[in-house]
């Protein structure tokens, strides 16, 4: 009867011992655990390329059409940082081996709900149609290519100011919804760097005026 | 008070089996008692081994689920739901070592549509077209990571809201195209799926699979900023 008892503690330590081990080891491997394909992170990554493809494609547009020297150095910061950017997270979900295309439609990550439990834990009702905030409409891509001058100038800026608050908000509810350190630093840096852009836009803008 | 006291009592009244005597218990008194703290003894031994054995089995007990809870734990943190498709893609066609040359004028493809091979220096701008567009430029696409979807000029309008509905917003052409020998194909670099019906889900599982894939030469690389051809929406 001892003999046994002592074999069922010995066992039950060796399996507490092996399990706290094997925990303490999976979680301090410098192996990064992989978000999941429907995390807020994935998503976010997701829908922040297509954001920022179009921010490219504005910039690129008005960098060929003005001959203003600060707002064609602008435009070259915004194409090569947002591409560069995207780029980086297209490199996440490649090295987490998460799809690029999204089972879910765009942005249905923004109804997530957040981490700080703020809005009741059921999260926020995404746009039904998927859009993403501040991104231009097609016809307005149009208006900006067939436009030139001080009014092609104009209408960029209107167009990116507002492209910048969408991202601001997409960066502000990737920060809310996930801990994922290459996504909250990225997140964190978008948000720095469009406000700054927001701030040079503005004041262009109020020259042109 | 009278319980307690009473209690108190009857314990300081020695146990007389036999004749008492003012010198102390009697022989059988004192095996008497031996007896009953042997029993005691017994007693409290065996409840001490019930004790100990339910405390084992608890332990290991508390282990398995220790174990169990870990092992599910590692599973769910570790999932990558990437979509296992490959039960839908069966009849993809692939086209290993397609050439990547940029050249003038026209090409002529070994399979139709193109889904890879040399192509014209200025890409195709992504998006919705309503009139065929040039191989030679939206090969360059393919390139680049974008999708085709491509449809039998005849397909139903509705039919073709379906496709519009399934194309992601960047990086995929749709267009009609001439003489296709299925309703839909939906081609990527190096890899093609011909379905006779626009809402199979193979559609999606080939977009889910090969949609900005790492395997085209250049994912990334701009599919803005080209060539608008005519019948873009």
């Amino acid at each position: 009867m001892n003999r046994a008892r002592l074999v069922a503690a010995a066992v039950a330590v060796a399996v507490l011992l092996g399990a706290g081990g094997f925990l303490v080891g999976r979680f301090s491997s410098p192996a990064p655990v992989a978000p999941a394909g429907t995390s807020a992170a994935a998503g976010f990554l997701r829908d922040m390329q297509v954001h920022h493809a179009q921010a490219v494609d504005m910039a690129m547009t008005i960098r060929d059409i003005s001959a203003d020297p600060d707002l064609r150095r602008l435009a070259y910061d915004i194409a090569l940082g947002q591409s560069n950017q995207a780029g980086q997270m297209y490199g996440l979900l490649e090295s987490w081996g998460l799809s690029q295309a999204s089972s879910q439609p765009p942005m249905a990550w923004m109804s997530q709900p957040v981490l700080d439990g703020s809005d009741g834990g059921h999260g926020h009702a995404a746009a039904p149609d998927g859009t993403m905030p501040g991104l231009a409409t097609t016809e307005q891509l149009a208006q900006l290519r067939a436009a030139t001058g001080v009014e092609a100038e104009k209408l960029f800026l209107t167009l990116m100011i507002e492209h910048h608050r969408g991202g601001l908000e997409m960066a502000e509810g990737a920060l809310a919804r996930t801990t994922v350190p290459q996504v909250v630093s990225m997140a964190k840096g978008i948000i720095v760097a469009q406000q700054a852009d927001i701030d040079a836009m503005q004041q262009l803008l109020a020259e042109l005026e | 008070m009278v319980h307690s006291s009473l209690r108190g009592f009857r314990g300081s009244i020695p146990q007389n089996h036999g004749v008492s005597t003012a010198s102390g218990p009697t022989k059988a008194q004192r095996q008497a008692e031996q007896r009953a703290r042997q029993l005691e003894a017994f007693k409290k031994k065996e409840a001490a081994q019930r004790r100990n054995r339910l405390l084992g089995i608890g332990l290991s007990v508390v282990g398995l689920l220790a174990v169990v809870a870990v092992v599910v734990t590692v599973i769910v943190v570790n999932t990558q739901p990437k979509p296992d498709n490959s039960a839908l893609l069966g009849n993809v066609v692939t086209f290993p070592n397609v050439e990547a040359g940029h050249v003038e004028g026209t090409v002529d493809y070994p399979m139709s549509p193109p889904a890879g091979g040399p192509h014209n220096p200025v890409w195709l701008n992504c998006g919705v077209y309503d009139q065929p567009v040039p191989n030679e430029n939206a090969v360059h696409d393919l390139e680049h990571g974008a999708v085709w979807i491509t449809y039998r000029p005849d397909l139903p309008a509705s039919d073709v809201d379906t496709l519009k509905a399934l194309t992601p917003s960047t990086y995929a052409v749709l267009s009609p195209y001439e003489g296709l020998d299925a309703a839909v194909a939906i081609s990527a670099w190096g890899a093609q799926l011909k379905v006779s019906d626009p809402a199979d889900p193979a559609l999606q599982a080939f977009i889910d699979t090969y949609w900005k894939s790492a395997d085209a030469p250049e994912p990334g690389a701009p599919c803005t900023g080209g060539l608008d051809a005519p019948g873009k929406e």
